[in-house]
C-alpha cells in the first residue's frame, strides 16, 4: 500500500488533477484514469466474481466518472470517492445480472473441493469462486482490506460505516470463508 | 458447511488465530503458541485453509488495456484522433496519430526527476477548433515538426528554470527518436509546486 508519504503524494496529485479534468482538460482526466484503472478494475473483479462484468463495471465507471467529476465535492480524498463509485456500481451491475446468486449469510453450501486448488491458477478460482459466495456486506470490506490493502479507515469512509463495523465484518467474513474452505475439505 | 470452533482445547479463542493468520502472521508465535500443540495445529490448518483467499489477495490483475482505450476513447469523442503527423520517405509516409506525441510527451516529461505529474500537449496552431490537440506538423517535405506544450507539477525545492531545460532536452530527443517527428518547441508551463 505504500508508505503514509507515498499516500499523502499520492493524494496531492490526485488533487491536481481532479482539478483539471474538472476544468475540463481530458488529457487530466485520462492521467487519473491511468494512475487508478487496475485498482478500478481489481476491486470491480472480486466485487462481481466475474471477469466479463468487470469489464463493464470498468468501463462504465471510466466514461461516467467524468462527467460525475463535477459532482465530486473534494470533501474527501479522491480515491475515497472512486472506490464507493466502483463498489456501488459493482454491487448493482451483480444484483442485476445476478440477482438470484446472493446466498444468505446461513445457506452458503459447499461448492468445488480444495483438492481443485493444488494448481496455483485454480487456487485464485476457488478463493475467488468463496469470496463471490460471501454477503455482500462481509465481501465488500474483505476485498477492500484483505485484498487489496486499504485501512479500516479508508474501508469505513468508502462504506460509509464505522471501523468498527469494517472490523467486524471483516472478522466475520474470515470465519466464513475458513467455515466454508473447511466443508470443502 | 463445517464452522470452525470458537475456542481451542487449550482455552484460548480462534478468532484472533484466523486474524493472524489472515493477516499473514502465522509464523510469530507468541509464548503460549510456541508450546501450545493445539494453538500450532489450529494455526498451521488455518494456514492450509486460508490459501486460496490469499492466493487471490496476491494475484494483481491489471486492467486490460484494450478495455481501458475503448472507454477512454468514448469520453473523447469522435474527431480526437483525426490529427496526426506525417513524415514522408521514398518509399512511402508514415502517420503519427496526435495523441502519440502527446502520450509520449508526457511519459517523457514524468520521467524527469524533479517532475510530480505532468501533461502533455500540443500546441495550437491557429487553425483547430478545439485548440488542445492541434499538431503543426506537416510543414517541412521531408518530415514533420510538432510543438509540444508540458503541463506539469513540479518537486518544491529545485530551480524550476532548469527544470524546464530538462524536461525540454529529455521530450524533445525522446519525440524525435520515437516518431521521427521534429519538435520544434518544447513549452514547459509550470503549474504547481508541491511542498
Amino acid at each position: 500500500m505504500g508508505t503514509d508519504d507515498e499516500r499523502d503524494r499520492g493524494a496531492q496529485i490526485d488533487r491536481w488533477l481532479v482539478g483539471k479534468a474538472r476544468e475540463g482538460d481530458p488529457q487530466a482526466y485520462e492521467e487519473l484514469i491511468r494512475r487508478h484503472r487496475d485498482r478500478i478494475y481489481r476491486i470491480a473483479l472480486r466485487i462481481t466474481g466475474d471477469a466479463a462484468d468487470a469489464d463493464d463495471v470498468t468501463q462504465e465507471v471510466v466514461i461516467q466518472l467524468w462527467t460525475a467529476l463535477a459532482g465530486f465535492a473534494g470533501t474527501s480524498a479522491f480515491t475515497t470517492w472512486l472506490y464507493r463509485v466502483v463498489v456501488n456500481r459493482s454491487l448493482d451491475h451483480r444484483r442485476r445480472h445476478r440477482p438470484t446468486q446472493e446466498p444468505r449469510e446461513t445457506d452458503l453450501a459447499p461448492v468445488a473441493g480444495p483438492e481443485r486448488s493444488v494448481v496455483a491458477g485454480e487456487e485464485v478460482r476457488a478463493g475467488l469462486e468463496a469470496i463471490a459466495r460471501l454477503p455482500e456486506n462481509q465481501r465488500v470490506p474483505l476485498v477492500l482490506c484483505q485484498i487489496e490493502g486499504l485501512s479500516y479507515a479508508q474501508a469505513a469512509a468508502i462504506t460509509k460505516t464505522s471501523e468498527a463495523t469494517v472490523r467486524g465484518r471483516l472478522a466475520r467474513a474470515r470465519a466464513t470463508l475458513l467455515a466454508e474452505m473447511r466443508s470443502w475439505s | 458447511m463445517t464452522g470452525i470452533p470458537t475456542t481451542l482445547p487449550c482455552g484460548r479463542p480462534t478468532a484472533p488465530l484466523v486474524e493472524q493468520v489472515a493477516e499473514g502472521r502465522a509464523d510469530q508465535l507468541d509464548a503460549h503458541q510456541r508450546d501450545c500443540p493445539h494453538c500450532r495445529a489450529a494455526l498451521g490448518e488455518y494456514v492450509r485453509l486460508w490459501a486460496p483467499v490469499a492466493a487471490v489477495a496476491a494475484d494483481r490483475p491489471q486492467a486490460p488495456p484494450s478495455l481501458m482505450a475503448a472507454a477512454l476513447r468514448a469520453v473523447r469523442g469522435p474527431g480526437d484522433e483525426s490529427e496526426y503527423g506525417r513524415i514522408e520517405s521514398p518509399q512511402g509516409h508514415t502517420r503519427v496519430a496526435a495523441r502519440v506525441v502527446v502520450a509520449l510527451a508526457r511519459h517523457l516529461a514524468a520521467q524527469v526527476p524533479g517532475v510530480e505529474v505532468a501533461l502533455g500537449g500540443l500546441v495550437a496552431d491557429g487553425h483547430g477548433a478545439g485548440g488542445e490537440v492541434v499538431p503543426d506538423v506537416e510543414a517541412g517535405v521531408a518530415g514533420g515538426s510538432t510543438a509540444v506544450r508540458i503541463t506539469l507539477a513540479a518537486a518544491y525545492g529545485q530551480d524550476l528554470q532548469a527544470l524546464g531545460d530538462r524536461i525540454r532536452l529529455v521530450v524533445a530527443s525522446g519525440i524525435r527518436e520515437a516518431t521521427g517527428l521534429e519538435p520544434v518547441d518544447v513549452m514547459v508551463h509550470v503549474d504547481d509546486v508541491f511542498l
